[in-house]
C-alpha cells in the first residue's frame, strides 16, 4: 500500500486555492527563497506592514480559513466573521510568526482552528446533552462531504481513509466536529484514555501518508 | 514522575485537535517548553492537521476580501521585537510610544475580551494609580507581550497579556461571578515549585475585574484564579476556576 503522497508529478498541479502541500521539502526549515511568493515571506513581509503581501495572504488562505470555520461552525454568517477575525488577528499578530517553529499555514489554521471551536463550545453550552448528541452524528456523517473539489482534498480523503475507524472518527470529530477528547470518548463510547491515544496515532498515521515533514 | 509524564505526553493529538480543556492546554504548553522531542511531535501535527483544514477549503464571497482588508488598514499592527534599541538613547520619545502603545493596547485587550464598554471602564481603572499605570504601559507595550483569554469556570472570561522579558502579567476580566462578602477572588502564580499568592481581586459592577499587575513572575509559571476567604489566603483552598500558562499558537 502506497499512501506516502510521492513528491512528483502528483504534486505538480495544485489546486486553485494552492495546496498547503504543494511544495516539497527537503527539510522543516523555510526554503531559502528565490519565491517570494511563498506564505511563509509574505507572512514576514506582513509583520512589516507590507500590504500588498497581505493582500496576497488573504488570496492564500482566506479559503482554508473559511472553509475550516464553516465545517467546524455549520453556519455560513459566523464562519464568515470567523474569517474576518483571523485574517485580521493574522494582520495584527504577524510579527508572532516565526518561520523557524512551522509554516505560515500552520501558524494561520492553528489560530483558525482554534477560534472557531472557541465558538462552536461557548454555542454548544447552551444546548441540551441529547440536541449534542443528534448533532454530533450528523457532523461525522457530513465528513465526507466535499464544497470544492482539488486535489489536495482528495488525498486528505484518501488519507482519512487509510486510518483505522475509530482513529479516523477521534481525529474527524475533534478537528471537523470541534469536539474535545472527553466528548469524543462520551460519543463514541470509548474511554478517554483510548481517544487521547488514537488521536495522536492517527495525525501520526496522516502525517505520514501525507508526507509531512 | 515517569506515569505523569507519560499522561501528558499523550495528550499531544488532542491538544494540535483543539480537543483539550484550557487548563489542559496550559499544562500542556508548559510541558512543551522542556520537552524538545514534543515540540517537534506538535510542530509535525499542526502540519497535519491544516491539511485537514485547507482540505476543507470554501470560495469566499468577494466583497469579503475588500472588507477585510479595508478593516486591516484600520488596524494597527502589534510592534515587531526589536533586539536592538536598548539604550539607544531615546528616553522621552519612547516613553511617547509607550503611551500610544497603551490606548491602543487596552483597546485590543478590550476587543479581545469581546466587549466595548471594557475599553473605557479599563482606561478609568488604568488612570486610577499612576505607578500600576506605568507597569500596565510597560507589559502591554513590551515586544514579546502575549495575550491569552481563558473562560473561567463558574462563569465569565480572564484575559491576561504576559511579557517574560518584564517577568510580569497583567490580569482582566468579565463577567465573573458575584461572590458573597466573607469570599474574593484571588490570584496566583502556579507553578512545580509551589503557589505563590498574588493578591486578591477588587470587583466592578457586570463581574468586572483587573486590571491586576502580578510581578516577579519566572519562567513556567501559570496565573490560576481561586474563590478564597476575603482576606485572602497564603495558599490556595480550592481548585483553581481557570489556570492560564503562556501557551503556545
Amino acid at each position: 500500500m502506497n499512501m506516502t503522497g510521492g513528491q512528483a508529478s502528483r504534486d505538480g498541479d495544485p489546486p486553485p486555492t494552492g495546496g498547503i502541500g504543494g511544495r516539497p521539502q527537503p527539510s522543516g526549515r523555510p526554503q531559502p527563497s528565490g519565491r517570494p511568493q511563498h506564505l511563509d515571506e509574505l507572512l514576514t513581509a506582513v509583520a512589516r506592514g507590507d500590504e500588498p503581501a497581505y493582500e496576497a495572504v488573504y488570496g492564500q488562505v482566506s479559503g482554508w480559513v473559511l472553509g475550516i470555520a464553516r465545517r467546524v461552525l455549520r453556519d455560513p454568517a459566523q464562519a464568515e466573521e470567523v474569517m474576518q477575525e483571523v485574517l485580521l488577528e493574522v494582520w495584527r499578530t504577524a510579527c508572532r510568526f516565526d518561520p523557524r517553529l512551522g509554516s505560515a499555514a500552520s501558524w494561520i489554521m492553528t489560530l483558525a482552528h482554534r477560534r472557531a471551536v472557541d465558538r462552536i463550545r461557548s454555542e454548544r453550552s447552551k444546548l441540551s446533552r441529547e440536541h449534542r448528541a443528534a448533532l454530533a452524528v450528523i457532523d461525522y456523517d457530513e465528513v465526507a462531504e466535499t464544497v470544492e473539489a482539488s486535489l489536495d482534498r482528495e488525498r486528505v480523503q484518501r488519507c482519512l481513509a487509510s486510518l483505522t475507524r475509530v482513529q479516523r472518527e477521534c481525529v474527524s470529530l475533534a478537528y471537523y466536529g470541534g469536539y474535545s477528547y472527553r466528548e469524543v470518548a462520551e460519543l463514541l463510547g470509548v474511554p478517554a484514555g483510548t481517544v487521547k491515544t488514537r488521536m495522536r496515532d492517527g495525525l501520526i498515521r496522516l502525517r505520514d501518508c501525507l508526507g509531512v515533514r | 514522575m515517569a506515569s505523569a509524564d507519560h499522561e501528558i505526553h499523550a495528550l499531544a493529538g488532542a491538544y494540535v485537535l483543539d480537543a483539550v480543556t484550557d487548563q489542559e492546554r496550559g499544562s500542556f504548553a508548559a510541558h512543551l517548553a522542556g520537552c524538545e522531542q514534543c515540540r517537534e511531535d506538535v510542530r509535525e501535527m499542526r502540519e497535519t492537521a491544516a491539511r485537514l483544514g485547507a482540505a476543507a477549503a470554501v470560495r469566499p464571497r468577494p466583497e469579503l476580501a475588500e472588507q477585510t482588508i479595508a478593516a486591516a488598514r484600520r488596524t494597527s499592527q502589534l510592534a515587531p521585537a526589536s533586539e536592538q534599541g536598548q539604550g539607544t538613547g531615546a528616553g522621552p520619545a519612547r516613553r511617547a510610544v509607550a503611551a500610544v502603545g497603551l490606548a491602543a493596547a487596552v483597546l485590543v485587550l478590550a476587543a479581545a475580551v469581546g466587549l466595548g464598554v471594557l475599553a473605557n471602564s479599563t482606561m478609568r481603572q488604568l488612570h486610577r494609580s499612576q505607578g500600576q499605570d506605568r507597569m500596565i504601559a510597560a507589559v502591554l507595550t513590551a515586544p514579546d507581550a502575549v495575550m491569552r483569554t481563558a473562560k473561567v469556570r463558574t462563569g465569565g472570561t480572564a484575559t491576561v497579556v504576559m511579557s517574560r522579558r518584564k517577568r510580569a502579567v497583567i490580569f482582566t476580566a468579565h463577567g465573573l461571578r458575584p461572590l458573597p462578602a466573607a469570599e474574593s477572588y484571588e490570584l496566583w502564580l502556579m507553578s512545580a515549585a509551589g503557589d505563590r499568592p498574588a493578591g486578591t481581586l477588587k470587583m466592578a459592577p457586570g463581574g468586572m475585574a483587573g486590571p491586576a499587575v502580578l510581578s516577579g513572575v519566572a519562567a513556567g509559571d501559570m496565573i490560576g484564579l481561586t474563590v478564597e476567604p476575603a482576606t485572602g489566603s497564603p495558599l490556595p483552598t480550592s481548585v483553581p476556576l481557570v489556570m492560564i500558562g503562556p501557551g503556545s499558537v
